[in-house]
């Protein structure tokens, strides 16, 4: 036996167990479930062709319609709003602050959970009597309401006539000492050694957080003074009725309630920004620096090109894994209220063992593959002009 | 380094000591023949007075029995009654061992097993599975078997036969049966007896027709100052079991026996959905929402009727057994589901669960062994054990056994509701399943449906009842027109394949 040929048996050798799994248990059943989709095929009555026949029936199944409509829908909203907040915790992660390592694993835990335990878990956060969520809008909407009627006319709001109330000038006239106080306050803040850092920046927070919870009271009741009301102790993965009423397509509150749960392992994705994050070269701030960029044009403009790779592989594996959600609705809601939290892949799985329909059960995902496929090469494309490669 | 390597090494040595403590149970471990040497002393040691004999011919007949396995869904006390059955059974005879293997989604599990080639010997499965198995070819049928050990259909109550049955082959027989009445808290009607008498209710009894229970209902309930509830008189969706229940109390139907037709938008289950949606119209589905979102577990203290938030509730045989459990001393009673007017009762809805055997199992004749002795001797065990009647017709002395300081005091009424002329079975169509998810959402639909503030706009009183009322009822006949017709379309669909299977045969 030659040298080159034993090299090349050792090395199929060693791969061949990884073959083998890829052979027996990715490649057969993926072309397997192709074929089935074109068979009507009960369990125990083998398949039996009926050309596209699965594929016309999905057209006109309203059931398929709706849970592809709520899959959507999460995707939308939870891809985007995944992603930017990954990326928030990913740049507070990497800032230069004590128990910056303990921050780190802190945000990384949840990911570390079972799905299961965590659907459990939140099922009692989103408790409405006794959910510790509610519990804590109640608190913040009990000062936010307080601010919203000190600033905006509730009653004129409600009606569509008016806006803000006179004392909403305080607003203004105290923004006159704000300004005046900055540049002092500014200068000791930006002292690393300063005390009254943690104090502000804790102080600031919650104001901005009050003050956008007073803002979005005052909208609601402008727009929407149902949701106003259900807002302050909200019904969640009971409740079916859309949030923000009457805007077209708005996810349902039980909707919302998975959307939010999914938010919780964003932890593994901010790891992989901090890692990227991380790789860009100090120069380029330094640079940029020299030029006169804050912060926040550095983030613009150095950071987010530097790690727009990286950006770009978290939304393809968001967009699949948005596509297979499955285990969280199945435990938390079993799809309800009204089918608005049945995913296309409980759909799948009821199909395929719950009514033992396994030929319609791949039709239904071969066409998520598709999709997945489709929205992957679409995510590709738009991301040529905007995504930036270092080594290139 | 050598440190290292230590540390590795303990490493190694606690995973490996941990693995072995937490090892799964296998079935070796009931094995008595193994159990020599020290632990076979240590155990005869401890258990010697007792049972020292049986375990002695036990141990000497161990490898001579064939072994099956039973799959079954129970957990808890219920699944306690279930295995002393089996012990029972096991203690009988000298040639099987039956293994009681508990399993969650039994159905689901038993199918994969089944088209995987190795099912366990016999499963226990929910009467509306009986239907989707049979036609799968995943049972085997038990007629010939019946025949040959003079198991006849005098020997059930016919109902849960019929339940078992598959256009004429009997697929499975029973296990333990169950149907469903009225529980009311005793304690409640005596506190409200005031309000009760005010609303022209008598305390001293449950209500009879549905406008009764409503009255009921109304005067029972207590809300706080906000206006949300603290105690119900009855909600519709309180447990919410069996939401497919509620038009037979209206003299409804969800098909048609003779002719196979889905009627789930015929006047009367229209009549029922609407009686549903006042529920929801007149406390705001909302409050009700979240008050039920404040109940506890159903088999904890904190039931909704247990914990005395809900005065009545629709529920089964089975129910005593838990408010035993979590609260002995419960004044409450039992009686038939009332009806609306001119429907006449009593009537039930009968269920039950069914044992059937798996083709594909490696030992059908011992699994028929014991479906027969299940059948004969073993139902009055588990059926007692879990509070229930019994599903089939027993001799009178068997029965006055059978009765005799039973846990269940209310054993006569759902004994009654199971032979009674009206009480009713789930449709038995090919599409049931989708039919019960489809019904479902359509009952939450309704439930949660709001109607559009802008065509109520000014309305009180009278008007804005008649046109709430009528806004229902419109919502309502939409979606149960639009459910019968994608249901229809289903079973088309089934329908069809099985005449392109059939050709197929036939070729």
């Amino acid at each position: 036996m030659t040298g080159n040929l034993r090299k090349n048996l050792t090395g199929y050798g060693f791969v061949l167990p990884w073959l083998m799994g890829l052979t027996f248990f990715i490649a057969y059943p993926f072309f397997a479930a192709g074929y089935f989709s074109f068979c009507d095929f009960p369990p125990m009555k083998g398949p039996m062709f009926i050309g596209g026949d699965n594929y016309v029936e999905l057209l006109s199944d309203p059931i398929f319609h709706r849970t592809l409509g709520v899959t959507t829908m999460f995707a939308a909203v939870a891809i985007p709003l995944g992603v930017l907040l990954a990326m928030s915790l990913a740049l507070f992660l990497n800032a230069k602050i004590h128990g910056q390592a303990i921050y780190r694993v802190v945000f990384y835990l949840p990911h570390l959970v079972p799905t299961v335990v965590v659907a459990v878990l939140w099922m009692w956060i989103f408790n409405p009597e006794a959910g510790l969520l509610n519990l804590v809008l109640r608190y913040l909407f009990a000062v936010a309401d307080g601010w919203t009627g000190l600033f905006f006319d509730i009653d004129r709001l409600a009606g569509g006539t008016g806006s803000l109330t006179p004392r909403a000038g305080l607003l203004l006239l105290a923004l006159v000492p704000a300004l005046l106080a900055w540049g002092p306050l500014a200068r000791k803040i930006h002292r690393p050694e300063s005390r009254a850092r943690p104090v502000l920046a804790t102080v600031a927070v919650v104001a901005i957080v009050l003050a956008a919870l007073a803002i979005v009271g005052a909208l609601l009741y402008r727009f929407a003074p149902g949701d106003m009301k259900k807002i302050h102790s909200p019904g969640w993965l009971t409740d079916g009725d859309p949030f923000p009423a009457g805007v077209p397509f708005a996810p349902s509150w039980a909707l919302w309630g998975i959307i939010i749960m999914s938010m919780w392992g964003i932890g593994q994705m901010a790891v992989i920004y901090l890692a990227k994050l991380q790789d860009v070269p100090v120069e380029l701030y330094e640079a940029a620096e020299i030029d006169g960029a804050g912060w926040w044009r550095k983030t613009i403009s150095v950071t987010i090109p530097m790690i727009s790779p990286v950006i770009l592989f978290n939304v393809v594996m968001s967009i699949i894994g948005a596509f297979q959600v499955f285990a969280a609705p199945y435990i938390m809601t079993q799809g309800g209220p009204e089918n608005k939290t049945r995913f296309v892949a409980m759909f799948v799985y009821d199909q395929a063992f719950q009514y033992h329909r396994v030929g319609y059960a791949s039709a239904v995902a071969a066409v998520l593959f598709l999709i997945i496929v489709a929205l992957t090469l679409v995510a590709f494309r738009l991301s040529k002009r905007h995504v930036h490669y270092s080594a290139r | 380094m050598r440190s290292v390597h230590l540390i590795l090494c303990l490493i190694i040595l606690a995973v490996a000591a941990f693995a072995w403590i937490e090892r799964k149970p296998t079935v070796s471990q009931f094995d008595p023949t193994i159990h020599e040497g020290f632990k076979a002393a240590w155990a005869k040691g401890k258990h010697f007075a007792s049972n020292a004999e049986r375990d002695a011919a036990f141990r000497d007949n161990w490898n001579g029995r064939v072994h099956i396995s039973y799959w079954e869904k129970w957990g808890s006390f219920e699944a306690e009654a279930c295995q002393k059955m089996v012990d029972a059974f096991n203690e009988s005879q000298e040639s099987i061992f039956v293994h009681y293997v508990r399993t969650s989604q039994v159905d689901r599990k038993a199918m994969l097993a089944i088209v995987g080639g190795d099912p366990p010997e016999v499963v226990g499965l929910w009467s509306n599975n009986v239907r989707p198995f049979a036609e799968a070819d995943a049972l085997l049928p038990l007629d010939e078997w019946m025949a040959k050990s003079g198991l006849t259909d005098d020997h059930y109550i016919l109902n849960y036969l019929l339940l078992c049955r598959h256009k004429g082959t009997t697929f499975c027989l029973p296990s333990t049966p169950a149907t469903i009445a009225l529980f009311y808290n005793k304690d409640h009607y005596r506190l409200k007896a005031d309000k009760l008498i005010a609303a022209g209710c008598d305390p001293n009894r449950p209500p009879r027709t549905i406008a009764e229970l409503d009255r009921y209902a109304d005067a029972m309930s207590e809300f706080h100052p906000d206006g949300t509830p603290n105690v119900m008189g009855f909600i519709p969706t309180e447990p919410g079991w069996f939401p497919t229940s509620w038009p037979y109390f209206f003299g409804g139907a969800l098909w048609d026996a003779n002719t196979g037709e889905l009627t789930i938008d015929r006047p009367e289950n229209i009549r029922a959905f609407e009686w549903i949606k006042s529920y929801a119209n007149r406390y705001g589905r909302q409050n009700l929402s979240r008050f039920q979102q404040g109940f506890g577990n159903y088999d904890s203290p904190q039931n909704a009727f247990i914990d005395g938030k809900v005065s009545m509730v629709l529920q089964g045989v089975y129910f005593p057994a838990f408010i035993d459990r979590h609260r002995p001393h419960l004044k409450y009673g039992v009686a038939p589901f009332p009806t609306v007017d001119g429907v006449p009762g009593p009537r039930s809805l009968m269920n039950e669960d069914v044992l059937g055997i798996p083709r594909g199992c490696k030992h059908p004749k011992e699994a028929w062994t014991f479906l027969h002795w299940v059948q004969t001797q073993g139902l009055p065990i588990v059926c007692r054990l879990q509070g229930k009647h019994l599903p089939i017709r027993p001799s009178p002395e068997d029965d006055r056994k059978f009765r005799q300081g039973h846990p269940n005091r209310f054993l006569d009424t759902f004994d009654e509701l199971a032979k009674a002329k009206h009480s009713f079975i789930m449709p038995r169509t090919a599409v049931w399943r989708e039919y019960a998810d489809e019904y479902r959402v359509a009952f939450d639909h309704v439930w949660h449906w709001a109607p559009p503030a802008d065509e109520l706009e000014g309305l009180t009183g009278e008007a804005h009842s008649k046109k709430l009322r009528e806004l229902c009822r419109r919502e309502i006949v939409e979606t149960l027109g639009r459910m019968r017709k994608h249901l229809e379309e289903r079973q088309k669909t089934v329908k069809k394949r099985e005449a392109m299977r059939d050709g197929m045969g036939a070729r």
